[in-house]
C-alpha cells in the first residue's frame, strides 16, 4: 500500500478520489438505460436537449454523443466510424454521428455492445444541424420516431416571436412524448426535476469556479470525465450526489493548496471538444511540463438552470441561448471572459474536423481573443473520435511554439 | 557543464535537409553545414557535426547543442529541443533586427511568424495538412516538367504568359499540369503558373497573421528566384532574404545554445 501511494505521489497529476463514484454512477446509468429500453421507455437524446421534460415524464434517456466519447476513449473510433463509411457515409461527416451509425449497424462489434435500442430519438439543433439527419439515419435503422426541438440560431437579443416559436416546440414535445410513451406531463414534476437539474448545475458550476484558484484543483481531463453526469443525468438525484462529492474534494484541494497537477507553471484555456482517444496522454503530457487548463469552453456549456414561475419560458431561455446557437461574438466573449476570470496565460483552440458548428470561425476568433486579452493562442487540428485526423508531430510543433512564448 | 561554453551548436533536422551552425558568443558563424536528411536523422546529425568540426577546426565535444526542426527530438545528445518557429525568429532577428514578419518555406511546411522586438515569436501560423505551399510542391512540379529543382525558378522567369494552376492540392495540381503539357502549354508558362499558385497560397497564410513590413523570407524555397518574384508581387512588398536562407533555423538554435 505504501509503495502504491508512493507511485501515485510520483505522477505529475493527482487522480480524483471521486472518479470511483463516477464509475459507479455511470455504470448505473448504463443499466438504467437497458432497463428503460426493455420497458419500451428509452429515448436517445442530444447533449443540448431540454432533458428535464422527458425525465419529468418518466422517459429514460441515453446520449449517443457520450457514447461517441466512449468509442473515442476506447480507441476504436476509426473502426466504428469505418462501419458507417462502408455504408456510404462520408469521412467528412461528424465522427459522433459516424460512430453512432456504425455502432447501430454492428452493435456486436462495438463497445458495450452498442447503446440500448431506442423507442424515440430526441434531437435539439441548438448544438448543430447534423443531429437531425443523424437521428433520421438511426430512425431508419431502428424504427424509432424522431422529434426535432427546433431552436433557430440567434444573433443578439432573442425576439418575442422567436421565443414563442421555441415555446411551441416545448408544447409539441410534451404531446410527442405523451403519445409515444403513453405518459402524462405534470408541471409539479417538471419543477422537481428542474430543481434537481438546477442543484446539479449549481454544484458543477461551483466546481468549475474553484479552478480560478492557483493552483487549479481540476485539469481539463478531470472536467471532461466529471462532466458525464451533468450531460447525461441532469435532473436526477444521482447527479446531485456526485457533484456534492466532487465539490467536497475540490474544495478540500483548494483549502490544502493542492493542484490538479503537481507543478503548475502555465495556465491555458482549452476550446472545443477534446481528442477522446488521447485525452490522458495529451493533457498529462502537458501537465509534465507544468501546463494546466483551469478552464475550457466545453464543460462550461451546461450552466443554465430552470427557474421562475413560468418553467416553460425558462426552458426556452436556457436551451435556445447556448453559445453555439448564437453568433461568433458570443463565443469570443465567453473565451475572453474565461481568460480573465481564471487568470489564464494563453489558449489552445482544437479545430475539430467533425464539429463544424463548434470549430467554425476559430481563426478569426483566435485573432479577436488575442487582440482583446493580449494573451497568445494557437489553433491545432484534429478530431474528437477519429484518430486518423490527428497528426501528433504537427500538433506538437504548434503547442511547443506556443509554450516557448511563455519562456 | 560547470564552466560557461564559448561556442554553441544549432542543429535543424528538417524533412529534406539537416543543417548545422556553430557560433561563438558574439554570434559570429564559425562553420555551417547542410546535407540531405535521408532515411536516418541520427546519421545525418552525426555527419553534420563532423562537417562542423572539420570546417571550424574546433573540438566540439561538450559544447551545448540546441536542436530544432521536425526531427528535433530525435537528436540524442541535444541539450534542448526548440521549435523551428522560435529558432527562425531568433536566427533572423540576429541577422536583421527590423524584420517583424517572417515567411519560412521549407520542404514540408510553410510558416509565417510575427517577430516581437525582442526577437521572439508573438504569433504564427503553419500550413495545414497539405504539401501545397511547401518545397515539396515545387519538387513535384519540377519532376513533372522534367527539369532539376534548381532550374525550375529560372525556367518560370522566362514565361511571358503564366498559365493558371487552379488546384491548391499538390496531387491534383500534378494531374492538372500533366493535362496542360498534353495540350501543348509551354513548360515556362506552366512553371510560372506553379510558382504563382504557390505564392498565392503562402501569401494567404501571411495575410492571416497580418502583413508587417519589412518581410523576411527564409527556408530552402527562398533560394528560388521565381518564388521570390511571385511572392513579392503577391504581397506587394519587397522581401528581405538572408544570404543563406536555409540556415536561419540552425543559426537561431546555435544562438540559443550559447545562452
Amino acid at each position: 500500500m505504501a509503495e502504491q501511494e508512493k507511485r501515485t505521489e510520483e505522477k505529475v497529476y493527482r487522480q480524483l478520489r471521486t472518479n470511483s463514484l463516477l464509475q459507479q454512477i455511470m455504470f448505473r446509468y448504463m443499466l438504467e438505460g437497458h432497463a428503460a429500453s426493455e420497458n419500451g421507455r428509452l429515448a436517445w437524446i442530444t447533449s443540448g436537449f431540454p432533458v428535464e421534460i422527458p425525465v419529468a415524464m418518466g422517459v429514460g434517456v441515453n446520449y449517443p454523443e457520450q457514447y461517441g466519447a466512449v468509442i473515442g476513449s476506447q480507441k476504436v473510433g476509426p473502426q466504428i466510424c469505418g462501419f458507417a463509411e462502408e455504408m456510404g457515409y462520408s469521412q467528412e461527416l461528424c465522427s459522433y454521428a459516424r460512430s453512432s451509425i456504425g455502432a447501430a449497424r454492428y452493435p456486436e462489434k462495438s463497445p458495450l455492445e452498442g447503446l440500448p435500442k431506442p423507442q424515440a430519438l430526441l434531437a435539439c439543433n441548438n448544438i448543430c444541424g447534423t443531429v437531425l439527419r443523424w437521428y433520421d439515419a438511426i430512425s431508419e435503422m431502428t424504427g424509432a420516431p424522431v422529434f426535432l426541438f427546433d431552436t433557430p440560431p440567434t444573433q443578439g437579443k432573442q425576439t418575442p416571436h422567436h421565443r414563442e416559436y421555441v415555446r411551441q416546440s416545448v408544447m409539441r414535445l410534451i404531446d410527442f412524448l405523451s403519445t409515444t410513451f403513453h405518459t402524462t406531463f405534470s408541471e409539479e414534476r417538471l419543477r422537481e426535476v428542474g430543481n434537481l437539474s438546477g442543484k446539479g448545475i449549481d454544484l458543477w458550476t461551483r466546481c468549475l469556479k474553484a479552478c480560478r484558484n492557483r493552483p487549479s484543483p481540476l485539469n481539463c481531463a478531470d472536467r471532461f470525465l466529471a462532466m458525464a453526469p451533468i450531460v447525461s443525468l441532469r435532473g436526477t438525484e444521482l447527479a446531485v450526489e456526485f457533484y456534492q462529492a466532487l465539490l467536497e474534494e475540490v474544495e478540500g484541494r483548494v483549502a490544502q493548496g493542492l493542484g490538479a497537477i503537481r507543478d503548475e507553471k502555465i495556465r491555458l484555456l482549452w476550446d472545443d471538444i477534446p481528442p477522446w482517444f488521447t485525452i490522458f496522454r495529451f493533457f498529462n503530457g502537458l501537465a509534465a511540463r507544468g501546463v494546466v487548463f483551469p478552464a475550457d469552453t466545453y464543460t462550461h456549456a451546461w450552466s443554465g438552470s430552470l427557474s421562475g414561475a413560468d418553467l416553460v419560458d425558462s426552458v426556452v431561455s436556457v436551451y435556445s441561448n447556448v453559445y453555439l446557437n448564437k453568433g461568433l461574438e458570443a463565443k469570443v466573449d465567453k473565451m475572453c471572459e474565461l481568460i480573465k476570470e481564471y487568470s489564464l496565460d494563453g489558449f489552445i483552440m482544437f479545430s475539430v474536423r467533425s464539429c463544424k458548428r463548434y470549430s467554425l470561425g476559430q481563426l478569426v476568433s483566435k485573432e479577436l481573443v488575442m487582440e482583446r486579452t493580449g494573451v497568445p493562442g494557437v489553433v491545432i487540428e484534429g478530431d474528437m473520435v477519429d484518430s486518423r485526423l490527428f497528426n501528433d508531430a504537427q500538433i506538437q510543433t504548434r503547442i511547443d511554439a506556443l509554450l516557448e512564448m511563455f519562456i | 557543464m560547470t564552466k560557461r561554453a564559448t561556442m554553441g551548436i544549432g542543429l535543424d533536422v528538417g524533412s529534406t535537409t539537416t543543417k548545422g551552425v556553430l557560433v561563438d558568443l558574439s554570434r559570429t558563424i564559425l562553420a555551417s553545414a547542410l546535407i540531405p536528411t535521408g532515411s536516418s536523422a541520427p546519421v545525418a546529425v552525426r555527419r553534420v557535426l563532423e562537417e562542423l568540426s572539420q570546417a571550424s577546426g574546433k573540438d566540439l565535444a561538450g559544447l551545448p547543442i540546441v536542436s530544432t526542426g521536425y526531427g528535433r527530438t530525435s537528436v540524442e545528445f541535444t541539450h534542448e529541443a526548440v521549435t523551428e518557429i522560435t529558432c527562425h525568429s531568433v536566427g533572423v532577428h540576429s541577422l536583421n533586427a527590423d524584420i517583424r514578419l517572417l515567411i519560412d518555406v521549407g520542404g514540408q511546411d510553410s510558416k509565417v511568424i510575427k517577430i516581437g522586438p525582442n526577437g521572439r515569436p508573438t504569433d504564427f501560423e503553419l500550413n495545414d495538412k497539405c504539401s501545397a505551399g511547401t518545397g515539396r510542391f515545387l519538387e513535384v512540379m519540377a519532376r513533372v516538367l522534367e527539369v532539376s529543382i534548381d532550374d525550375l525558378g529560372p525556367l518560370a522567369l522566362q514565361s511571358t504568359s503564366p498559365c493558371t494552376i487552379s488546384s491548391t492540392c499538390t496531387v491534383f495540381a500534378e494531374s492538372e499540369v500533366v493535362g496542360k503539357i498534353g495540350t501543348g502549354v509551354a513548360p515556362a508558362d506552366i512553371a510560372a503558373g506553379a510558382h504563382s499558385a504557390m505564392a498565392a497560397k503562402v501569401g494567404a497564410l501571411a495575410r492571416r497573421v497580418g502583413l508587417t513590413t519589412p518581410i523576411g523570407v527564409t527556408g530552402g524555397v527562398a533560394l528560388n528566384s521565381a518564388f521570390r518574384h511571385y511572392l513579392s508581387k503577391q504581397l506587394d512588398s519587397p522581401l528581405w532574404i538572408p544570404e543563406k536562407p536555409q540556415l536561419t533555423g540552425a543559426l537561431g538554435a546555435a544562438i540559443l545554445a550559447t545562452k
